[in-house]
């Protein structure tokens, strides 16, 4: 037992010194434990001072806490536009959709012509995968009222796993379970998995069966949908997945029903993913299908993911601009003056103290650092104990931010936060303290008790 | 014994809008290893001044100042305060306390400065707070002592670095008569037993008796240089006028 223990213990410390990163920040809380240490009747003194006014102490930090959650907040959805904004240049996806129209309706033939990357020369590059992708929204209301109204992606379940960023970090039980359900899907196409949100808002649970009136497939009504299971927490939580023939079938059964094709028989197909090595197959690529006749009409376009994100995201560009260059500044230009009042104040009310340490020998330079050390103290465990809460709260209690942008899931806090909110903390209370603090340094002894007496 | 503290054409002058005020005015001084030196004068004769000034706190217009082997008056604020460190004790008239600290701990600060193990930084101020006989109050605060006792705590923490000189700004000038008295006797018995040099401002005439030496300053300059009987007889006339 106690073996078993100490190993796993060992593995840990080897996997967590892995990552150069690791080792760097486990050094450096090392070097700030030993300048703890060695700085401890210094540290006593600065954390001292800060309960000579618990109220004020107490009202700094919260703010500190608050603004910090609130840039923690934005940087966490801001970082994860940027990161699917930012091109990558091996192992990316490049999306295929109808040139000229949005939405992008083509026909589902050209799925297996993209399998091939429209390749018709020798020497022509083909993508090592491609997932199809078809959207059906369908309402449990035989009315077709919008209160139950759940979007689906109709995916080959095979591709689900390979494919899918949003499934690729998934804990090992996780996947677990995702596979069982993506087996479960191909074993019987009458089954769906829900989002979690998803399942709450129509009020069902798993092992139901539901039948969907479609709102954008006229007549595509598709009866006995077994809910099989939820996606894991925070992946597409307000969208179901079904298998893409269940779909493509009903699609086929209406043509045999009513002795011509559904009018959205040949418009099917909503997008396409490609997946491919790097950069210079993309250029191939991207070519060789736009240079096909295979696919005239409609005609496509082919971008990658993160400027097909981009482009999408271009009308909320003004918005996270302001959010971005104005707001943010903004709210951290007001953390620096809130903590510059606290500090100003508090060496206004302490300048006999300080002159008094001035004359117990107290250069001024230790004076100034005496008072950013009391703000960046502020500041570290505000900005800590904020980033940490919003970490925790919103990640695990909250199951991420959910923010109507696009197709994003609910936004989760990046562990980078841990370290942005502590960082951030301390250098707005250096810059809010830095007058306060040379104005404690510039205190002239002799000027400070000549007004005393 | 030689002088420890040498002053030579001291002046001070401070400038309010064009107009120069000449606060000491070509003022020589020695101080004897040992002695225990009190400085009397009006309000604005400049005592206080001159004592900033023999403590490293101020620096001169002109002249110079020579503590020990120092030659103070040349130094910057930066140097001084180091020089400060390990050669100035200085009593406040309000003691100056810092109230979110202990008195251990209010004893302890000047010898963060110097390079001392936490072993020998406690050993100091155990012997300082036993000197002035507050062993017992080391963890109250200064809200929890008495004037008498918090004016303790500011000499233990002025003789703990075991200083030069001890410069001491109206000590007495807070507290109560008993008090004042236990005071002053324990600065005395501080110059004798540990031969500590002590500069005094002092508008008290029973104060100023304690000192083994008088100096009278008036409108910046020393005007007169009495013994410890003379102010005696000063304190007398002051509390039995005719």
């Amino acid at each position: 037992m106690f073996e078993s223990t100490l190993r796993s213990l060992d593995e840990r410390i080897m996997a967590f010194l892995d990552s150069p990163w690791n080792v760097v920040l486990a050094a450096l809380g090392l070097f700030a434990l030993v300048l703890l240490y060695a700085w401890a009747p210094y540290v006593r003194l600065v954390v001292k001072s800060m309960r000579r006014n618990p109220l004020r102490t107490l009202l700094t930090g919260s703010a500190t806490f608050l603004l910090v959650m609130v840039i923690t907040m934005i940087w966490s959805v801001l970082w994860l536009l940027d990161l699917v904004t930012a091109e990558r240049s091996r192992d990316f996806k490049a999306i295929v959709t109808e040139r000229w129209q949005i939405p992008s309706q083509m026909p589902f033939s050209y799925e297996r012509i993209l399998e091939d990357g429209g390749a018709t020369r020798r020497g022509d590059v083909k993508p090592q995968n491609v997932m199809s992708w078809q959207f059906y929204g369908g309402t449990l209301d035989p009315k077709k009222s919008r209160e139950n109204l759940v979007f689906f992606f109709a995916l080959d379940p095979a591709k689900v796993l390979t494919m899918m960023d949003e499934f690729r970090d998934l804990n090992e039980d996780e996947h677990l379970e995702m596979q069982k359900m993506v087996r479960a899907v191909q074993e019987d196409k009458r089954r769906i998995v829900l989002g979690r949100d998803c399942l709450k808002r129509i009020n069902k649970r798993v092992g139901e069966r539901i039948s969907l009136f479609s709102i954008n497939y006229q007549g595509i009504d598709l009866d006995d949908c077994e809910i099989i299971g939820t996606l894991p927490e925070g992946r597409l939580t307000l969208f179901g997945l079904m298998h893409r023939d269940r779909l493509n079938n009903a699609l086929d059964a209406y043509e045999r029903k009513n002795g011509s094709p559904h009018p959205l028989a040949k418009k099917s197909l909503n997008l396409v993913w490609l997946q491919i090595p790097d950069t210079e197959t993309y250029g191939k690529l991207a070519e060789q299908i736009a240079n096909s006749p295979s696919f005239a009409d409609p005609a496509v376009k082919v971008e990658t993911a993160s400027s097909g994100i981009s482009s999408f995201l271009d009308a909320y560009r003004d918005m996270l601009w302001g959010v971005r260059w104005l707001l943010v500044p903004a709210i951290l230009a007001t953390l620096s003056m809130v903590i510059a009042t606290a500090i100003s104040i508090s060496v206004r009310e302490r300048r006999i103290e300080m002159a008094v340490l001035k004359v117990l020998g107290f250069g001024p330079t230790r004076i100034l650092f005496m008072v950013l050390a009391e703000a960046a103290f502020i500041g570290l465990v505000s900005g800590a104990l904020s980033a940490g809460g919003a970490y925790l709260y919103i990640n695990k209690a909250m199951g991420g931010l959910r923010l109507p942008i696009a197709f994003f899931p609910p936004f989760r806090i990046p562990l980078e936060a841990l370290w942005w909110g502590p960082t951030l903390g301390i250098l707005t209370a250096l810059v809010g303290s830095i007058f306060p603090a040379w104005s404690a340094r510039s205190v002239r002894v002799s000027q400070v008790f000549s007004k005393l007496a | 014994m030689g002088p420890i503290v040498e002053v030579g054409n001291l002046h001070k002058f401070f400038r309010r809008g064009s107009e120069q005020i000449d606060v000491l005015k070509g003022l020589n001084l020695e101080v004897p290893e040992g002695e225990f030196l009190a400085l009397m004068g009006p309000s604005g004769s400049g005592k206080t001044t001159l004592l900033n000034l023999i403590a490293g706190l101020d620096t001169p217009s002109r002249g110079t100042i020579r503590v020990g082997d120092q030659l103070i008056s040349t130094m910057g604020e930066g140097k001084l305060a180091a020089w400060r460190t390990r050669h100035v004790g200085f009593v406040f008239q309000f003691y100056h306390l810092l109230p979110v600290l202990t008195a251990y701990e209010n004893v302890e600060l000047p010898l963060l400065l110097l390079p001392l193990s936490a072993a020998q930084r406690k050993q100091q101020v155990t012997t300082a707070l036993e000197l002035v006989g507050l062993t017992d109050r080391m963890r109250h605060r200064p809200g929890q002592l008495s004037g008498g006792q918090q004016q303790r705590v500011g000499i233990a923490r002025a003789i703990v670095t075991d200083p030069t000189i001890l410069v001491a700004d109206e000590p007495t000038g807070d507290l109560d008569a008993h008090s004042a008295e236990d005071i002053l006797n324990l600065l005395v018995a501080l110059q004798k037993s540990l031969q500590k040099t002590i500069v005094m401002v002092t508008h008290d005439p029973r104060a100023a008796a304690r000192a083994a030496r008088i100096l009278h300053l008036d409108k910046g300059r020393l005007v007169r240089e009495t013994g410890p009987d003379s102010a005696e007889s000063l304190f007398q006339r002051a509390v039995q006028p005719d």
